[in-house]
């Protein structure tokens, strides 16, 4: 099903961030070593770093695209409290040749006092727009008045959460039913604060972000956030990275036209997985949003997809080092990055499908402290339903042996 | 020397106890020291100048040196050490540039003692030396460092650095007559007391001012230094030049450094400036602090490990008046909160992937690091402590490439391109949407595009062939009720669409018969009105049901519709002939359709591009079939369940194709949320046609004017080489037409070519064909234009 394709990333420290760009070709990863780099994928489908530099003089925690329509900009974020907005430059053809582009630092972002934790660029029909959040809990929104003009920064919103904010997420939606929305994800560990996600919305009457939504449930410290590209739904659907993976179902209500509050919505937890079995780190949507990866602190990825009942599962797991994932924990062996041909992997899907059904009961609308623990199978149900024909042996050998000619030639793939 | 260390290693094994606490000094803190024995810390300001000692629980203060009722200028303390040996010595540097020893066993209130005033200018430093009693040494902003025997009224020896400003000096742990200075020029020297008129050593450390060094207490020669220019360096004065073996990167200037006990390769800095946190680093792993003190609320001015064999404690003093004790156990560590790993997808369903290696190799198969690892020198191993796994990390990067269809989004691609919006006949469209779906293997949108077809297209001609075909063929179908097919089963269901599809393609054959053919057809099989709905329905379900995940929610529709049908399908048929606004196109299909009944053939006749009494004159072609607007509802259900299945594609699609017949269904919030969905998708994979194509065929005002925002077209004429001012193509001041092709002379309308080199152009294939003859300009300019 898939096939790795392990990268000499050669950063000297953890990489904390990756993110594609906008049309999926350019590939750009951050780390604690203080620099970002930037890959090009090739025609064959190889990736070569194109630029490497350093951006900050910390960990830098996030890297992010801006949408081409503003040009070949990136911007970052760092536990040195700053965060950057980098603009590629075409540039000179000695460079060029040699297959390397040159960014330059178009602005820093000073405003925050303690580590900036997020950084996203807010969805293009608002204009160049750019938010961060950072450690003391405050979001800050910055706006390019010109989008020609990237050294432009202006600070136009600054709100507090309360709470150590750890992810930011833009609502993608395009509608002009749905008012400019992020979630806010706090990574604070004590529980008795309250919901550790919160939910913004633009009011156009006060020109204010006010909160309009706490997840009440989400009580651990959350990791990451996701709102799913929104490909013309009515309502939203967000995943969250905590000591679990959810999926949050925000489903608008009907609006009053006199009312000027902001949107009330109706909350729905549409799945919970705690198959990681571990800390929770990354949710990532695919374009569609018909598939959600996350990864936690076991060091595989996996994959969730909904199925026509909207009944989430998980349709495979990746281990991170290409190898085919061992028994983790006794669970027998599930569908790993080497295995299969597509025609298993359909089977499996139906297999899956016939077999791993388990439902959520009618969904209301989870009231404060509300847990949904209890409403899931355990896990090696779940597990179990997935569990793969056994998988031959010699199919995966090819890719690994191929993955590992890749790793031990770190520099002809670091050029 | 020997009976000193003895000494504080006993002391050491004392363990000492205490916790996190703080209390608030009347004034900012410039530095501190601790005493030998760890009970006693003394704080040296601008305006204060107290010895607290450390209980359990909590500071107390102990003895204010700052007495008299007007303080000296000999107060103000820019630095404090308390003497590692003497314990009732202490010594200051002043800000006016005075020396001053304090004698805490004197029996006065003041404990004064000794008083230099040999520098100029503030004294920045202080040292005693490690295990001489009466050796003194200090750094002033002078520019000089000098010597002190304090059994002696002035300075042994003075130090002209030759360079500016000195920030620190140190004595060696390791050599008993070496100190190092560091200077605001950056450099640090080292010196041998022995020899005040040369330096032996220099070497430039820093970008700007070194503010600080600390000699590594293991002896090893390793000195740490800390500059404006935010680094810490390490450095390795054994060997002949002075080599940097490690170099941390903090976020602000580095005001202090000390090493911290036992652990050989942490240290502890703060910051002068903005930042005012202590970090612990760890020196293998400079980029990540391995602790963090965040107490106090302004900067850190001094900072102290409370015993020199104790490193769960660490004292510190700041410009907030407040004094710590910091507890190592309570530190925060960024590195549990900074995240190991990253994740993304792509757009063409991979997902890039980096983790931490030590995550994703399993202890059990740990594949050693390719080529080894050359970036930390191995010094020795031991059964892995916290600290060892904090020095070492690196993070792996592998894109997970799939090779599954359904995941590659192929498919978008591929049906953005194949599908036809516009420009066939409604059922043509239909049909070719139908057949790229069911190449691509997506059967459920190729069905969905059939029924469409059937459901809207001219019932007389359309449906009565495909209906008269699904009865035939099916003939038992339509008199089992929708729970039965679902018992059949997916099998059946299959089985029954490839006999759909062969009925398709037989039904393109009768397609070209006289339409009143099928008329008498369908009459024949025409029962009630009821019993066809039905049977129409039930072809549909067993459709569906091939792909019986998707059946469900469908069939209910169906159900209920089936019911409410007799008295809706006569009611909307009349409405129908009210409805002014007739559907554009189809009427333009009917208009281009190959199949034309007698009435049809007339109205063509007269009108032969826009016919817009065309419904009216067909009406009475309707057979008592079910009007297409009766399945508006359904229709509509099913777009809005396209979109939230994340297939806008179909829904935008099916929405351009039908157009007039389902748009007023559908509000225009939500049609222009799908564009607008749409079109960003398209762009993503760079299907600049396709988008334009949407845009252009999309109904929505404001997907419509996209694409004349913002795009500005500056134009020349070709004759004058003047830009054109006016909107027109007439230029203003030589009045000739700009866009005329050289070729036929015909003014062009669409696509028009030139030549950049000598701008005459036309029509594209004129030109290509006049180019393919000819290398000049077909204007006769005389240009050898080049078509590439």
């Amino acid at each position: 099903m898939f096939v790795a394709r392990s990268i000499a990333a050669d950063h000297k420290d953890l990489i904390h961030d990756v993110s594609y760009d906008f049309h999926g070709r350019r590939m750009a990863t951050c780390s604690s070593d203080q620099s970002v780099k930037v890959w090009d994928k090739t025609e064959n489908g190889e990736w070569h770093c194109t630029a490497s530099w350093k951006t900050h003089s910390g960990s830098v925690w996030r890297v992010t695209w801006a949408h081409p329509e503003f040009g070949q900009v990136l911007a970052s974020c760092s536990f040195d409290r700053t965060a950057a907005v980098w603009e590629e430059i075409v540039g000179e053809s000695n460079d060029k040749q040699r297959g390397l582009s040159h960014w330059i630092k178009r602005t820093t972002l000073v405003d925050s006092r303690t580590s900036v934790t997020d950084v996203k660029f807010a969805p293009k029909h608002m204009g160049l727009m750019l938010t961060t959040c950072s450690a003391d809990g405050v979001v800050r929104i910055y706006e390019a008045p010109d989008v020609m003009n990237l050294s432009q920064w202006s600070l136009q919103h600054e709100i507090s959460c309360k709470l150590s904010c750890s992810c930011i997420s833009w609502n993608p939606s395009s509608s002009r039913a749905h008012p400019p929305m992020f979630a806010v994800g706090s990574d604070d560990n004590n529980v008795s604060c309250g919901g550790k996600v919160q939910i913004y919305e633009y009011n156009e009457n006060t020109r204010k972000y006010s909160k309009a939504e706490t997840l009440m449930t989400v009580t651990d410290a959350v990791h990451d956030i996701a709102f799913a590209p929104n490909l013309g739904r009515s309502f939203h659907v967000l995943a969250i990275a905590t000591k679990d993976v959810r999926i949050f179902k925000l489903v608008p209500m009907r609006k009053e036209s006199t009312s000027t509050g902001p949107t009330m919505f109706e909350v729905q937890i549409v799945a919970q997985f705690d198959n990681h079995n571990s800390q929770v780190w990354r949710v990532s949507w695919n374009i569609t949003s018909t598939l959600l990866a996350s990864s936690g602190d076991d060091g595989c990825v996996r994959l969730w997809k909904a199925n026509y009942m909207d009944n989430w599962k998980c349709t495979g797991i990746l281990k991170g080092d290409g190898s085919p994932l061992t028994g983790l924990s006794g669970q027998p062996t599930a569908m790993s990055t080497m295995m299969g041909s597509s025609v298993q992997t359909s089977q499996n899907a139906i297999n899956g499908m016939s077999a791993g059904r388990y439902f959520f009961p009618p969904l209301e609308p989870p009231t404060v402290g509300t847990r949904y623990g209890h409403l899931l199978p355990p896990s090696s149900l779940i597990e179990h339903c997935e569990a793969e024909p056994v998988q031959p042996q010699p199919l995966a050998l090819p890719h690994r042996l191929s993955s590992k000619t890749l790793l031990s030639l770190p520099e002809a793939e670091g050029q | 020397m020997e009976k000193m260390s003895r000494v504080t290693t006993a002391l050491s094994s004392n363990s000492i106890t205490g916790r996190t606490m703080f209390c608030h000094l009347d004034a900012p803190a410039n530095a501190i020291s601790v005493c030998r024995d760890a009970t006693q810390v003394v704080v040296a300001g601008r305006n204060i100048f107290k010895i607290y000692t450390l209980e359990e629980e909590q500071f107390v203060e102990k003895l204010n040196l700052r007495v008299g009722r007007k303080p000296s200028l000999n107060f103000s303390c820019a630095d404090v050490m308390w003497h590692q040996m003497e314990e009732n010595l202490l010594a200051t540097a002043a800000t006016n540039g005075a020396v001053v020893t304090w004698n805490l066993g004197k029996p006065s209130r003041n404990k004064q003692d000794q008083l230099f005033t040999e520098h100029k200018r503030t004294v920045n430093k202080v040292c005693f030396h490690p295990t001489e009693v009466y050796m003194l040494l200090s750094g002033s902003q002078d520019g000089f460092m000098k010597c002190f025997d304090l059994r002696k009224k002035e300075s042994v020896s003075t130090f002209s650095g030759q360079s500016e400003s000195v920030r620190d000096v140190q004595f060696s742990m390791k050599d008993y007559f070496t100190f190092a200075a560091s200077f605001e020029n950056g450099n640090v020297q080292l010196w041998d007391i022995r020899r005040p008129d040369r330096y032996e050593r220099m070497f430039t450390a820093h970008t700007g001012p070194v503010f600080c060094c600390d000699w590594h207490p293991d002896d090893r020669g390793w000195l740490a230094t800390g500059g404006r220019d935010k680094m810490v360096k390490v450095w390795d004065m054994t060997t002949n030049r002075p080599k940097e073996i490690y170099c941390v990167q903090t976020i602000a200037s580095v005001a202090r450094v000390k090493w911290r006990p036992e652990k050989k390769f942490h240290l502890a800095t703060c910051s002068m400036m903005v930042d005012h946190n202590i970090y612990v680093w760890d020196v293998r792993r400079p980029f990540i602090p391995f602790a963090t003190f965040e107490e106090h609320k302004d900067v850190t001015t001094g900072i102290v490990w409370r015993h020199q064999h104790d490193p769960h404690f660490l004292l510190s003093g700041s410009k907030d008046s407040t004094l710590y004790q910091h507890m190592f156990k309570d530190a925060t560590r960024p590195v549990d909160k900074a995240n190991p790993e990253g994740l993304c997808f792509g757009l063409f369903g991979d997902l890039a992937f980096a983790a931490k290696e030590s995550l994703i190799s399993s202890d059990t198969n740990r594949k050693p690091y390719p080529g080894g690892d050359r970036r930390y020198p191995i010094f020795f191993f031991k059964k892995p402590d916290p600290t060892e796994q904090f020095a070492h990390v690196s993070s792996a990067l592998s894109v997970f490439e799939t090779d599954l269809d359904s995941n590659r989004m192929d498919w978008f691609v591929k049906t953005a391109q194949l599908y036809l919006l516009s420009g066939k006949p409604f059922a043509e469209l239909c049909d070719h949407n139908a057949k790229v779906a069911q190449e691509l293997k997506r059967p459920q949108v190729s069905t969905t595009w059939t029924m469409l077809r059937i459901m809207f297209s001219d019932p007389a001609n359309l449906t009565a062939p495909g209906l008269n075909h699904n009865l035939s063929k099916l003939g038992p179908m339509p008199l089992m009720n929708s729970f039965s097919i679902k018992e059949i089963g997916p099998g059946v269901g299959t089985e029954s669409r490839l006999e759909r599809s062969k009925g398709e393609s037989r039904q393109d054959n009768i397609h070209l018969d006289p339409g009143n053919s099928h008329i008498s057809n369908n009459e024949e099989n025409e029962e009630t009105e009821g019993s066809e709905g039905q049977a129409e329905y039930m072809f549909i379900d067993a459709e569906l049901d091939d792909d019986d995940l998707y059946s469900m929610e469908h069939d209910n529709q169906a159900e209920e519709q089936e019911y409410t049908l007799p008295q809706e399908a006569f009611q909307l048929r009349h409405e129908i002939i009210d409805n002014p606004s007739a559907p554009e196109h189809l009427q333009q299909d009917k208009a281009d359709s190959p199949h034309v009944s007698g009435n049809e053939a007339e109205v063509t006749c007269l009108t032969p591009i826009e016919s817009f009494s065309l419904i009216s004159i067909s009406q009475p072609l309707y057979n008592p079939h079910l009007p297409a607007s009766f399945f508006c509802p359904i229709v509509r259900e099913m777009l809005s369940y396209y979109a939230e299945q994340g297939d806008v594609q179909m829904a935008v699609s099916v929405l351009i194709v039908l157009g007039e017949r389902i748009r007023k269904e559908i509000d225009d919030l939500t049609q222009e949320h799908w564009y607008m969905s749409y079109i960003d998708l398209l762009q993503r994979f760079e299907l600049w046609n396709v988008s334009n194509e949407v845009i252009k065929l999309s109904t929505c005002s404001a997907i419509t004017c996209l694409n004349q925002a913002s795009t500005t077209l500056h134009i020349n004429c070709s004759n004058c080489k003047r830009p054109m001012s006016n909107k027109g193509w007439i230029c203003d001041r030589c009045h000739q037409c700009a866009s005329i092709c050289a070729v036929c002379h015909h003014v062009v309308k669409g696509l028009f070519v030139w030549c950049q080199g000598c701008s005459h152009g036309g029509h594209l294939e004129h030109i290509m064909n006049w180019l393919k003859s000819s290398a000049h300009c077909p204007a006769g300019c005389g240009h050898q234009c080049e078509y590439t």
